[in-house]
């Protein structure tokens, strides 16, 4: 049970030239290494389009990913079988693939200008949003998609009907009888409510929460003045959310308290994606080239890694696990000797790993030696005259009679400095 | 005394083992500078390549393959005082194929708007505070990347006591320096991007970049070969100044709605961790 603490989780990045990675990340901090990062495609084929600006799940036992490209690609990635399955070309509209997302057979993509068209065996429709950001289906029921963007603000959709369900309504007018900018550079259906409650973030620096049963107004609105939101994600708590912002911020945001919550520290540029493990750890990709990990509650920075190009989506496998392709032999490798050296003693096992962590042996043993080198500079004048014994015993007896004196010494020692101290204490309450 | 004497031994050691002993590398910031993993030296092939195509693939790269000559616009911030004006002359003859222009109260978006159009393909602003230079962005257009430095020690050719008039137009050699990290390696190829790609020899005209501690040291000379051939004479030309890194941004400029791929305002003290830490 000593394990349980140890766990691993695999995690998906696509980045700005087209790469496509994957990591497995491990929380014992030693075994992260760059062997546990893999590439998926083939850099070299890479051109100039092949930015990957959208990355979703394709089904809930997160088997299947969706990858949405610059250059209008739809690919559907398998991580049993490791391999593209199927390509579409998403050709209706101008601009990149901004959202993606599955309902039963069907298969949804947003485009840039703002159609989302959806995808099935039979028939094919197309839907006229205005001009987007971003597109996201609803986990609960995917009946529903919303989508935002520039000047363009909420809308709630149900597959099948030309007119959206829902279309928020801006905040009235400021102090100065002036209009509130919009810009919805992300959204975020909260789970478990059934697509009623949606979170927003802008590039105006707000985050808005909206629910659909209540009024077309936000229902809670926390501001972040000149902090531009890049993304959104749904925590892991009720009504909470994470934010990333384009000068490399992370907070959390309570919208029950309606005011940030935590802050997460360390990006250098502007964060593109989130991802939360529901074990409570924080996984961001930013344009600095870098993966982060942190500690949902303590707000630790758990793991960073460099991964070469500007990053632009995370997505973090939670449901199951895919081994990683190359190194899968030295895996089980390792596993192997694991397993053959595990049967010795489980005991022994407990008290080396205790050892190792600390740092107080290392002392120990320093103080050993030092002792060891002062006794042998005692012992020459005292021993002269029963050398002849200690050469008449057996090794061992000297061992045995070595590590006791050292002990003995030892204890000398600790008495020493205790008395130091109790010196020092005094002295301090003379002086004091 | 002990010391002392130890300094005579080890100097006549020296003297012993003579010249042929390689000096060892003193100690540094430099030399003892905090291992970076994102410098290109100390990466496996798989990351080298990925690398590489990150660079073939970014906004940059059309000029690193001689499709385009670079045009520059140079502008100042409203009413520049005598020494940026000077400066931005200077500037203009140092990079060929460049324009200088007076702001006209007119916004940095349109600036790169009306640049855009005019097929300009970098704009630089140099700011001003209290009749000192101390202001650098660099927008490469037409999309991105924005760097913002901050110049220090700006020092024009009068007060280098050189004649302007001296720097020939002739198109110069650029030389980047120590530019190491992939951050480096983005800000250096901006830098060199503002110049012809193509030096014209004749003019012995070299522009340097130096980075060091995460400072650009710029110097212009006009250099001679000594008759030998062996080494060159150095003159330097002016102006010099003072380059450091304040953030890169992606796309054009768009401080508040932009991505930033790398900024340092507002956690210096987070990201400064250490001394032997540098960026660049």
């Amino acid at each position: 049970m000593i394990l349980s603490n140890e766990w691993e989780f695999d995690i998906f990045v696509g980045s700005r030239i087209g790469s496509f990675k994957h990591i497995k990340y491990h929380t014992d901090p030693t075994k992260n290494s760059k062997k546990r990062v893999e590439n998926l495609v083939d850099i070299k084929s890479l051109q100039k389009d092949d930015t990957i600006t959208s990355m979703v799940w394709g089904n809930t036992e997160q088997t299947e990913i969706l990858i949405g490209k610059k250059n209008q690609q739809i690919q559907i990635y398998n991580t049993q079988r490791a391999e593209f399955t199927k390509t579409y070309t998403a050709d209706f509209g101008t601009g990149d693939v901004v959202g993606l997302g599955r309902h039963k057979r069907k298969l949804l993509a947003a485009v840039a200008s703002g159609v989302v068209k959806i995808w099935s065996k039979k028939e094919e429709t197309t839907v006229e949003t205005g001009k987007i950001d971003r597109m996201r289906v609803c986990g609960d029921d995917t009946t529903l998609f919303a989508t935002g963007g520039e000047e363009n603000d909420l809308k709630v959709w149900r597959i099948g009907e030309t007119q959206p369900v829902f279309i928020a309504k801006n905040l009235p007018h400021d102090w100065l009888q002036l209009r509130q900018p919009v810009w919805v550079s992300d959204l975020a259906f909260m789970p478990g409510e059934g697509g009623h409650l949606l979170a927003v973030c802008s590039r105006h620096g707000y985050v808005r929460l909206y629910d659909t049963r209540a009024q077309r107004r936000p229902v809670c609105n926390v501001n972040f003045p000149g902090m531009a939101a890049t993304c959104i994600e749904p925590g892991l708590d009720e009504r909470q959310v994470l934010v990333g912002f384009g000068r490399g911020q992370v907070h959390q945001v309570d919208l029950r308290k309606g005011r940030p919550d935590k802050g997460y520290k360390g990006c250098a540029g502007a964060v593109t994606s989130l991802a939360l493990h529901p074990r409570r750890m924080l996984v961001t990709v930013s344009l600095d080239r870098h993966l982060r990990v942190h500690s949902l509650d303590t707000k630790q920075l758990l793991y960073k890694q460099y991964l070469t190009s500007k990053l632009s989506s995370v997505l973090v496998q939670t449901e199951t696990s895919t081994p990683l392709l190359k190194s899968s032999e030295v895996d089980v490798k390792e596993e192997l000797e694991e397993t053959e050296s595990q049967p010795v003693d489980e005991l022994d096992e407990l008290f080396d790993s205790m050892e190792t962590v600390g740092e107080k042996p290392r002392k120990k043993h320093v103080s050993n030696e030092s002792v060891a080198s002062d006794n042998a500079k005692k012992m020459k004048p005292s021993t002269e005259g029963s050398t002849d014994v200690d050469l008449e015993d057996s090794l061992e007896d000297k061992d045995d009679k070595i590590l006791k004196l050292l002990k003995s010494t030892e204890k000398q020692k600790r008495r020493m400095q205790k008395k130091k101290k109790e010196k020092k204490a005094r002295s301090v309450f003379h002086t004091a | 005394m002990a010391r002392g004497k130890d300094k005579k031994k080890r100097k006549l050691e020296k003297k012993q083992e003579g010249d042929d002993v390689p000096k060892k590398v003193p100690h540094t910031l430099e030399s003892l500078r905090e291992k970076d993993e994102t410098m290109l030296a100390n990466v496996d092939d798989e990351e080298k390549e990925e690398a590489q195509k990150d660079m073939e693939l970014d906004e940059l790269s059309s000029y690193f393959q001689n499709s385009y000559e670079p045009k520059v616009l140079i502008t100042y911030s409203d009413n520049p005082h005598n020494k940026t004006r000077i400066f931005g002359k200077e500037l203009m003859r140092i990079i060929p194929n460049s324009l200088s222009r007076y702001r006209q109260r007119s916004s940095v978006k349109r600036i790169v708007q009306s640049a855009i159009r005019e097929s300009y393909t970098d704009v630089i602003i140099v700011n001003e505070n209290q009749k000192q230079p101390n202001g650098f962005l660099l927008i490469h257009l037409p999309n991105g990347p924005t760097a913002h430095f901050r110049l220090s020690s700006c020092k024009i050719t009068p007060e280098l006591r050189k004649d302007y008039k001296e720097i020939t137009t002739h198109r110069p050699e650029v030389i980047l320096n120590n530019f190491s990290t992939r951050l480096g390696l983005t800000v250096g190829r901006m830098l060199g991007a503002l110049f012809h790609y193509e030096p014209q020899f004749r003019g012995r005209r070299a522009v340097t970049f130096h980075n060091q501690r995460d400072y650009i040291f710029f110097r212009h000379h006009r250099y001679e070969f000594t008759p030998d051939g062996k080494r060159a004479k150095l003159r330097e030309l002016g102006p010099r100044f003072t380059l450091k890194l304040i953030s890169l941004q992606q796309g054009t400029f768009d401080s508040k709605h932009g991505d930033y791929e790398w900024i340092i305002a507002g956690r210096r003290h987070l990201m400064e961790t250490s001394r032997r830490r540098f960026f660049l």
